[in-house]
């Protein structure tokens, strides 16, 4: 996304003694739109979660394609099987789409309204009755602003409590109302989650009676970064290159020791390396004035795209080596951009060495996949 | 005061630039005030590693041993 980044949590609670979320998420981000379907499956376990996996992967895999809301919903509804006894359709559905400009549609299909936070208000996103494929579903379009929040929640939230501690269950004015009351301490999507969930598994007083599912979606701006990997493959071009780093805008990161000593040179400040932290398996880290990251290479990234594939551990980790710290910086990012050095340096060829590390490109496409299964936007530029 | 100055890039960190800094911290506390330890990210001779740096000298291929003796000998 070019101007704005929308940036989405999920937190979801499983019905008491299943292992299977009936409830379904799926977000897919591409520059120009983020994608979020959600799908509460009919019942619980198994069957539900199945029947929610097959209609959000329609969803996102027909929006994803370019093909239009109308056809996509059409699909869904005439694909979906109808429970011949209870006459409705097997799962409902939540679609929310927001382009890079802030334009947010929605679709719900027999799901909670959506809930729009803005100017410390909760409201009901604007929708109208619209009839698809012989489906009668709620759809409507705004051009959200920046700091703006949409909330989908599946009914396992509107319930919560029933029967028990609130004899309605909490009920969508009352969420609207917890939400707005809490909008303060939201300073990100994760934290909404984490809040509304919190108090639906209290009210379910740790037995939920449903599968419950939180999406928020945060609209930003972007966080920018720019990792800058290895030499360039011509020396010549190296001064233009750590220009280039110099003059972008937001984070920046140099991971390689040739490489950091070509960034010292050029921008004409002092290179020092950090001895006082230290890792057997992570070389350390150094310093240049206006970088803010400077790490060995190779054995950095991989080690960082291993912190990447298990969010959860890094983000109660206290380490202090090179691949935690690039591994953190990355996380807290929108838009990576990485220049890649082509370079090759010949005693990384030799065969003593572990042959991971052999294959700088092997490791960048590691990379790539980690942040975008996390819902970055990465850009590789060879240089 | 000596300066030790110690590869730090990918292929000295392989080839055992750690065990360096390990003899180096094992030395007794006379010798070892007598010596500032810089880290380097690249001394330029990557296939030789583990390298070091001492008066303006790239000794390469260096075992702890070896260096413990060089430092005694600059001392």
């Amino acid at each position: 996304m070019k101007n704005l980044h929308a940036e989405v949590s999920v937190a979801q609670l499983c019905k008491n003694g299943e292992e299977l979320c009936g409830d379904k998420v799926e977000i897919s981000h591409s520059r120009e739109q983020v994608t979020v379907v959600l799908s509460d499956g009919l019942g619980s376990g198994v069957k539900a979660n199945i029947l929610a996996t097959l209609t959000t992967k329609i969803a996102s895999s027909m929006l994803g394609r370019g093909i239009s809301m109308d056809d996509v919903v059409d699909t869904i509804a005439r694909t979906l099987p109808v429970c011949r006894e209870r006459k409705i359709a097997y799962a409902t559905f939540h679609i929310l789409t927001v382009t890079s400009d802030g334009l947010a549609t929605v679709i719900e299909f027999d799901c909670p309204k959506t809930l729009l936070l803005r100017a410390g208000r909760a409201i009901p996103f604007p929708t109208d009755e619209r009839i698809i494929g012989g489906k009668t579903v709620q759809a409507g379009q705004l051009a959200l602003q920046e700091g703006d929040m949409v909330v989908l929640v599946s009914d396992g939230i509107i319930h919560a409590g029933i029967g028990g501690l609130l004899p309605l269950g909490w009920g969508w004015k009352e969420i609207a109302n917890h939400l707005e009351l809490e909008m303060p301490t939201f300073s990100n999507s994760d934290k909404l989650c984490q809040s509304l969930l919190g108090c639906c598994e209290g009210y379910y007083l740790g037995k939920p009676g449903d599968d419950s599912t939180v999406v928020a979606l945060k609209l930003r701006k972007p966080r920018q970064l720019t990792l800058m990997v290895g030499p360039p493959s011509d020396t010549s071009r190296d001064e233009a290159i750590v220009l280039d780093l110099i003059s972008r805008p937001g984070v920046k990161v140099v991971s390689g020791g040739t490489t950091a000593n070509i960034v010292s040179r050029v921008a004409a400040k002092a290179l020092k390396v950090d001895l006082t932290y230290h890792d057997s398996l992570i070389p350390p880290i150094g310093y240049i004035e206006g970088i803010d990251l400077v790490t060995e290479g190779v054995l950095t990234l991989n080690a960082a795209v291993e912190r990447l594939e298990s969010p959860r551990i890094l983000k109660s980790s206290n380490r202090k080596d090179g691949a935690t710290l690039l591994a953190k910086i990355l996380m807290d990012t929108d838009h990576v951009d990485i220049l890649a050095g082509g370079a090759v340096n010949p005693a990384h060829q030799n065969p003593l060495l572990p042959a991971q590390m052999n294959i700088k490109f092997q490791v960048l496409s590691r990379l790539r996949n980690a942040l975008e299964s996390l819902g970055k936007i990465v850009a590789i530029e060879w240089v | 005061m000596l300066t030790v100055e110690i590869c730090m890039g990918t292929a000295c960190h392989l080839m055992g630039n750690q065990d360096l800094m390990t003899a180096i911290d094992s030395l007794p506390h006379e010798i070892r005030d007598q010596i500032e330890v810089k880290g380097k990210t690249c001394l330029k001779n990557c296939g030789k590693g583990p390298n070091v740096k001492i008066n303006d000298l790239v000794i390469a291929g260096v075992t702890p041993d070896q260096l413990l003796d060089i430092i005694q000998a600059n001392i």
